[in-house]
């Protein structure tokens, strides 16, 4: 049941109220603020990107904000716990019933403890550094649909409907290494800024075969809106289907954006004493934290979004009469596989050890970088002699194939450079 | 062409912030009001219904490029970016007479603008609209192809300048040489200068 109001139509909507649209805009882009406030002169009414009356779409933010620190507080004692259970052990279980307030001891622990700000830092950019992380982290979860038009009571359950969304999604994370950047230099110690040089190598290398593996799916696709990628699924099937290549690197690559346990130079602890954010104390660490699980839900939630159908429910169960009824909930399955890939980069993160840095580089440029090009290439064939788009679900399924062939036969890899022990030594 | 409060405001924030990349005496902090700068950009071009133009801009430009920036800054002046010297006076006349006539060209550019009378319509300048006018061969192909060839040709020149006497091997660590092959060489000098690898 609809409830009466007015969107767009409107007759006071049809009023050029320009510091509305403009305001509309500011709260859309965030960063850039002067420029989108330009743009209420030059279309004063419609503006496609907010479907929602403005004081909507701040309510929805706060909400995405607010969810999102919850579950980064949350997350922490989950990963605790279940890494605890992956190494048979107790984890942190005395805070609240199960430890479930241990969140909460943490903030109040990290808010008090002493900030230190190191005498011969750059002050300015010292503190700048993890507000940019988690800034530029915060911004991008607003573009991911959570269900069909009007299904936020009514409202649109998204914030902003971008029509360059995927192009958003890059620039914004693109800025967020400049947190790690300036962390490491405004620190002036050299572990700190070899740390943040180090690691934000790494983040710009792995930043490239992401944006690489995702050109084929937007070339079939032929949109960057993330809601019409998430709609296309719908008519033609899971976008995993034909892309499992690009798939499976998007995956490995968003893995080494949020900096998670096989590509977790930033947090070398053994060798740079923690990296970029070394001398950061209290809650300034406890940003950069933050902004790291929050990168961590984003890609969670963007990888089903693109390739797994999004909110909705996998096709063949919408076939059966009653469990299409009961389940075609519009959140559940959005947060179902989000927690799927939330446990996934847990149980990988108790399962993989770190990469050294030159491994880490080599398996980017060496390794996904090429690879990601060479689907593309192939995925722009298809598309352009309009072979029908079995041919990329053939091949996805060849390159499954070829991959378990090369994993199985591929021997053993021998430690390099160190004596062999053989058996009688 | 209206002038309104929000096109002073860009103007100013456009101004203020390349100013600062000019004045500041940190060489990082002048990085970081180059972003500032960008972003803004990248708005201005938002709000002139460019949006494909704006995010490239703010990932070309905003994103790579000025890492790059710092990571020279960074790695080359050994992390000591604060040049310590204002910078501005000690450019030449040249410069500023070349940057008043480049405002000058601009501003009569301004007055004279005509907007072409069937400019098409590019969809809010998102990738659907602007993909088919430059992969057109009757409209912008050949001028995309030879721009793209330039700046390979400059890629392949930048590699081949820097590139040192031996080859580095990233796959086998100096420390843990390989057991089937030669130790490799020991680095070669630098005879004339050529080889850029220092430290």
């Amino acid at each position: 049941m609809k409830p009466l109001r007015s969107r767009g139509q409107g007759v006071e909507h049809r009023v050029q109220w320009n510091l509305r649209s403009s305001l509309q805009k500011l709260a859309a882009y965030g960063p850039l603020l002067a420029g989108f406030a330009l743009s209420a002169e030059a279309t004063p009414n419609a503006n496609p990107d907010l479907t929602d009356p403005l004081w909507m779409v701040g309510i929805k933010a706060f909400l995405v904000i607010f969810g999102l620190l919850t579950a980064f507080a949350y997350m922490t004692l989950i990963e605790r716990r279940l890494l605890a259970r992956i190494q048979i052990r107790q984890g942190p279980n005395r805070v609240g019933p199960d430890g479930l307030l241990q969140p909460l001891a943490d903030a109040i622990k990290s808010i008090f403890k002493e900030d230190l700000v190191v005498s011969r830092a750059d002050k300015v950019v010292f503190v700048l550094a993890p507000m940019i992380s988690v800034t530029f982290a915060v911004l991008t979860f607003g573009l991911i649909p959570f269900g069909p038009k009007d299904a936020f009571f009514g409202y649109d359950p998204w914030v902003i409907n971008l029509d360059v969304g995927l192009l958003y999604v890059f620039a914004v994370s693109e800025i967020a290494i400049y947190g790690i950047f300036l962390a490491g230099w405004a620190s002036n110690s050299k572990y700190s800024l070899l740390g943040s040089l180090r690691s934000s190598a790494s983040l710009i290398s792995y930043e490239l075969a992401l944006g690489i593996s995702l050109l084929a799916p937007v070339l079939l696709v032929g949109s960057l809106n993330l809601r019409e990628i998430v709609e296309w699924q719908h008519q033609n099937g899971w976008l995993i289907l034909y892309m499992l290549p690009a798939f499976a690197i998007f995956l490995l690559t968003s893995m080494a954006e949020a900096a998670r346990t096989p590509f977790d130079l930033p947090e070398a602890e053994q060798e740079l004493v923690g990296g970029y954010n070394t001398e950061y104390s209290s809650i300034k660490w406890a940003l950069f934290q933050m902004a790291e699980y929050i990168h961590l839900i984003t890609a969670a939630a963007l990888i089903p979004t693109i390739f797994l159908g999004g909110w909705r429910m996998p096709g063949f169960m919408e076939q059966i009469p009653l469990i299409g009824g009961l389940f075609a909930l519009p959140y559940l399955w959005m947060f179902i596989k989000i927690a799927l890939f939330l446990f996934f980069f847990i149980w990988v993160r108790g399962t993989l050890f770190r990469l050294r840095y030159d491994q880490l580089m080599v398996f980017s440029w060496g390794r996904l970088f090429p690879l990601a090009l060479a689907w593309f290439l192939l995925a722009a064939l298809v598309v352009a002699f309009k072979w029908p788009m079995a041919v990329l679900g053939w091949l996805s399924l060849l390159s499954l194939v070829v991959f378990s062939a090369y994993v199985v036969l591929t021997a053993q890899p021998k430690p390099r450079g160190l004596p062999r022990m053989g058996a009688g030594d | 062409m209206s002038v309104g409060f929000w096109e002073i405001l860009a103007l100013l924030l456009l101004v203020g912030t390349g100013l600062a990349v000019v004045r500041l005496q940190n060489a990082v902090h002048a990085a970081l009001a180059l972003i500032a700068n960008f972003l803004v950009v990248a708005g201005v071009y938002v709000a002139l219904e460019a949006r494909f133009v704006a995010m490239i801009q703010i990932i070309v430009y905003a994103g790579a490029i000025v890492v790059l920036f710092l990571f020279v800054i960074m790695l080359l002046s050994a992390a000591s970016a604060n040049v310590g010297q204002d910078l501005l006076p000690r450019l030449p006349w040249v410069a500023g007479l070349g940057a008043a006539g480049l405002a000058a060209v601009l501003v009569y550019a301004l007055t004279r603008f005509q907007p072409p009378a069937n400019a098409p319509a590019l969809g809010g300048g998102l990738p659907q609209a602007l993909g088919p006018l430059l992969y057109d061969p009757e409209k912008w192909l050949y001028a995309l192809l030879v721009v793209g060839f330039l700046l390979l040709v400059a890629t392949v020149a930048a590699v081949v300048l820097i590139e040192p006497e031996r080859i580095i091997s990233a796959t086998s660590h100096p420390a843990h040489p390989r057991q089937d092959q030669k130790p490799t060489p020991p680095m070669t000098e630098q005879k004339d200068g050529k080889a850029v690898v220092k430290r």
